[in-house]
């Protein structure tokens, strides 16, 4: 890959008695190219250098990057196995002991094989997250097949990518994240984003977007808030949260209806433009800004911008996604890609901002419910049949494919699933609906927790198990572009901490599996095996050696071969990935959200991110810096809002929905629709704004409606009000 | 080579990785000395950073009675000097843009020193090395030369002459808010 107009040649600064280690962030999907600073007396790390040579960030870092050194050598980080012997202190931070590995392991080989024997294998249960490397994610989803012989393994990436893989698959027939590389974005000369807070959740791709404008091209933005992407935007569409799909079709109809639409394209590389053209004509500019509360003139100049630009690109992230039509909002955004044949081609295509720092990597192999390595279906009898080879196995020993992540708290509660191994996640804060989330895990018979801290989730565990940081362990990562890069380790774990991947091996032994596992000593071991198990798959990554990860600046999938440089652009060849070669035109009728505001809950709650945490916060609520810049959730506030309801500035009030309640201050700002408010999601215990959202999951992808859901919101004193009373819970 | 810090307010997106960045710089003591402000949080989510403008002529120099800030031949106004700084605090309230910070333990007057350390090897400061938006540059001459023809500097920065309000020339070179207005676009 060329260098792009950003890159300057810049020597790295060395400290004496340092040697600098280069890696990416621990954190989002744009995994920013740093350098560790480690100490050479001590071999510990202790700061940060930009990574200038990094082609993507440039040696950019938001303060997460800036910070997530911090981690490793962090005081609250676990140094031994924690074992709480008294279950009735589940759901609090009581009652742990420090205990041995070997007593650790024992205690849970003894409680699997227990709860197995009398309940059947699928009792034990998965739930991972994507937060680590390909190595690990791979390995665990064989873990829970092949160790734990169980189906029922899923992970976080319900919470955050579902929606635009689901989409993606229909729509292409794959799902890689982007279709073109980042270096690509300040080129083109339209930016639709939609649903994207992206100055706080992907903040280095800032300085490519704003070169856009500077360029003289044009950047429209999608949000019911006035984000600081939105705030420079030259068309902000201020819609109605949960109202996406009605935009989406409204674009698609006035792209059509302007003749921007690239009708040879449309003829040859794509099907159901008739289907389409059907659904989307009833949304006119009047009938959208109803739904959608968007001014039909914002609505008709962005079409035109879009229609009119010679290269676009369409972005969006979990705002569009985390509906309970966040698949068909996907799909009906790319729509406006297709119709204009403004893909497959330098500077133009779609793309999703990746959440989690594997995010695309993580859900290609085999954690998700029905996938297996390579992004193969586990109900393929053919897809079955490749990886049994990889594995060893007789494919009548593979498990069938389990449910989504919030569904394996439904079966917990029905107490099909009684065992939980938990690693690298906090669905107690990080899952819709927490209050009812908390109550099936602290009624499971046995739960183990794998994390570096000891998380919200941890406190449910009767066993916890320390993990390593992403600086202590190697592998690779799939970035937000869906290029393959390298973590490279800086120093040794801390105390006895030990890479999830090398627990889930001696698990593995335990449990008798070990003719499946032992032959894995390393990191390289399974990267090598996971390559092989993707030969073949659509996500296919056998060429992306760790050497040639290094000589290219990463490697984007597929990279089929040795001599196969990957893919940094898709469909270049107007060639798509269902049978015939094309791409499908989504007909996709408008659905309103699952739970719309009423005479009780006039208000339209929605959640997010702020720049200074990531995820559950467990991590970055422990960082200096980052917690005192945000140590508390709040409630932005329209001032008309404020005003009715007699609310000040920084006033605590209580908001309450269906499902709970909370307490946080007020912020008010004219950057939010007056019918809407907003609370950052990143908190625990009485903090968590996910025990207010509401669990109506997507019927393609499972992603809850985060985004949208009706609430009230009451000044302190009326709070215990018989309305509240007779509606809570 | 002489580079210049260039700041162009209207990208900031509040994120203060600069401010988390300047704790990192090695002669820093990890304390932060620039600041981000909030223009107006009632009412949007815009925010500019101020570092030092490093000034050409710096009152905060001038105003020191034990001479306890230096100016490199580069033009970096560097943090009072240990052994010399009395704590008499004028350099903080001669300071236009109010950067000098004071450390009541130490007695001790400590502001941005433009990474001295980084930016004598010709390396970026810390700030503008992490700033994701290019709210923060590192330019050379030409660099700079090219942007002040784009953006009109002399009309718009803090730093055009000594009848603004702001006194005098400053190293560092501004483009307030506003650069994108008026701007050509590529098509209508």
């Amino acid at each position: 890959m060329p260098k792009d107009k950003f890159f300057k040649e810049i020597a790295n600064k060395t400290h004496p008695n340092e040697k600098l280690v280069a890696t990416h962030c621990s954190y989002c999907g744009m995994q920013c190219g740093m350098n560790l600073r480690v100490d050479t007396s001590s071999n510990k790390i202790i700061g940060v250098e930009p990574r200038y040579d990094w082609p993507v960030t440039l040696g950019k870092m938001c303060p997460k990057g800036v910070t997530a050194y911090q981690q490793t050598n962090h005081k609250d980080r676990l140094l031994r196995p924690l074992i709480r012997d008294d279950a009735s202190k589940k759901g609090t931070k009581e009652g742990f002991r420090e205990a041995s590995w070997e007593e650790a392991l024992d205690l849970i080989e003894r409680r699997f094989k227990e709860l197995q024997a009398k309940h059947g294998k699928d009792t034990l249960s998965v739930f991972s997250g994507v937060s680590m490397t390909n190595e690990k994610c791979y390995l665990t989803g064989k873990f829970a097949r092949l160790a734990l012989q169980t189906r029922y393994i899923d992970y976080n990436g319900r919470f955050c990518m579902s929606s635009a893989a689901a989409g993606f698959l229909r729509t292409f027939g794959v799902d890689r994240g982007s279709t073109l590389p980042w270096t690509d974005l300040h080129e083109t000369d339209c930016l639709f984003i939609a649903g994207s807070n992206t100055a706080e959740c992907h903040p280095t791709s800032m300085f490519r977007i704003w070169e856009v404008q500077n360029r003289g091209g044009y950047l429209i933005v999608v949000d019911p808030r006035e984000t600081p992407l939105a705030r420079r935007a030259d068309i902000h569409l201020d819609l109605r949260p949960g109202t996406d799909l009605a935009l989406a079709n409204c674009m698609v109809n006035l792209i059509i209806q302007n003749g921007h639409a690239d009708k040879s394209f449309v003829e040859s590389h794509t099907n159901g433009f008739q289907e389409l053209l059907e659904v989307v004509k009833e949304f006119t500019p009047e009938y959208t800004s109803e739904i959608t509360g968007v001014a039909p003139e914002k609505l008709i100049r962005a079409a035109e911008i879009y229609g009119k630009a010679p290269e676009a690109v369409v972005m969006f992230a979990r705002g569009i996604e985390q509906q309970h039509k966040g698949a068909d909002n996907v799909s009906a955004y790319t729509n406006m890609a297709l119709v204009t044949g403004k893909i497959g081609r330098p500077k133009s295509g779609v793309a999703t901002f990746t959440g989690q720092g594997n995010g695309q990597g993580g859900r290609e192999h085999g954690q998700k419910s029905d996938l297996l390595p390579g992004y193969r279906k586990i109900t393929n009898p053919k897809h079955v049949e490749e990886i049994c080879e990889v594995w060893g196995l007789d494919p009548e020993e593979m498990p069938g494919p389990g449910v989504s992540a919030y569904e394996m708290f439904e079966l917990m509660e029905q107490k099909t699933i009684r065992g939980l191994y938990l690693l690298c996640s906090n669905p107690v804060v990080s899952a819709p609906n927490v209050n009812y989330v908390r109550a099936v895990m602290k009624d499971l018979d046995f739960m183990v927790c794998s994390d570096i801290y000891l998380s919200e989730s941890a406190e449910y565990a009767d066993v916890v198990l320390p993990t390593t940081t992403w600086a202590e362990d190697e592998g690779t990562v799939t970035n937000l572009e869906g290029r393959i890069i390298k973590i490279n380790k800086a120093q040794e774990p801390v105390g006895e901490s030990k890479p999830d991947w090398q627990i889930e091996i001696e698990i593995a032994e335990r449990l008798g599996r070990g003719k499946y596992f032992s032959h894995l000593k390393t990191a390289k071991d399974i990267s090598d095996e996971f390559r092989l198990a993707t030969k073949g798959g659509y996500a296919d990554y056998y060429g992306a050696t760790w050497e040639k990860i290094d000589r290219q600046h990463g490697v984007f999938w597929p990279c089929k071969d040795e001599a196969d440089p990957g893919t940094p652009h898709m469909f270049l060849d107007k060639q798509f990935y269902h049978p015939d070669g094309k791409a499908k035109l989504c007909a996709l009728p408008y659905r309103p959200p699952a739970e719309e505001p009423c005479e009780t809950y006039p208000l339209r709650l929605t959640t997010g991110r702020v720049v200074y945490h990531y995820l559950s916060g467990n991590q970055t609520r422990r960082i200096p810096f980052l917690r005192d810049m945000c140590p508390e959730p709040y409630v932005e506030v329209h001032p008309e809002t404020a005003a009715a309801y007699g609310i000040a500035h920084e006033e605590v009030v209580r908001l309450h929905t269906r499902r709970g309640e909370m307490s946080c201050k007020v912020k008010v700002t004219e950057a939010i629709r007056p019918d809407t408010v907003f609370v950052p999601y990143h908190f625990g215990h009485d903090d968590s704004v996910n025990l207010l959202t509401i669990p109506a999951l997507d019927p393609m992808s499972r992603m809850p409606e985060f985004k949208a859901c009706a609430a009230q919101i009451n000044k302190l004193e009326s709070a215990s009000s018989p309305l509240t009373k007779a509606t809570g819970g | 080579m002489k580079q210049h810090l260039y700041i162009e307010m209207d990208n900031c997106i509040g994120c203060r990785s600069c401010l988390a960045a300047c704790t990192q710089c090695g002669g820093h003591d990890e304390r932060n000395r620039n600041y981000v402000y909030d223009v107006n949080p009632l009412v949007d989510r815009q925010t500019i950073p101020l570092m030092c403008l490093h000034c050409v002529n710096p009152a905060c120099a001038r105003s020191c009675p034990a001479q306890a800030i230096q100016v490199t031949e580069e033009g970096a106004v560097l943090s009072a000097l240990v052994e010399k700084c009395i704590g008499c605090q004028n350099c903080t309230i001669a300071c236009p843009y109010g950067i000098p910070k004071f450390d009541e333990e130490q007695n001790l007057m400590y502001k941005c020193d433009l990474c001295y350390d980084r930016t004598k090897e010709g390396i970026p400061p810390m700030c503008a090395s992490v700033c994701p938006t290019n709210t923060l540059q590192w330019l050379t001459e030409e660099e700079l030369a090219a942007k002040k023809a784009q953006h009109q500097m002399g009309k718009w920065t803090a730093s055009r002459d000594f009848l603004d309000p702001l006194e005098g020339e400053t190293n560092v070179k501004i483009s307030l808010p506003g650069i994108i207005q008026g701007k050509q676009k590529l098509f209508v």
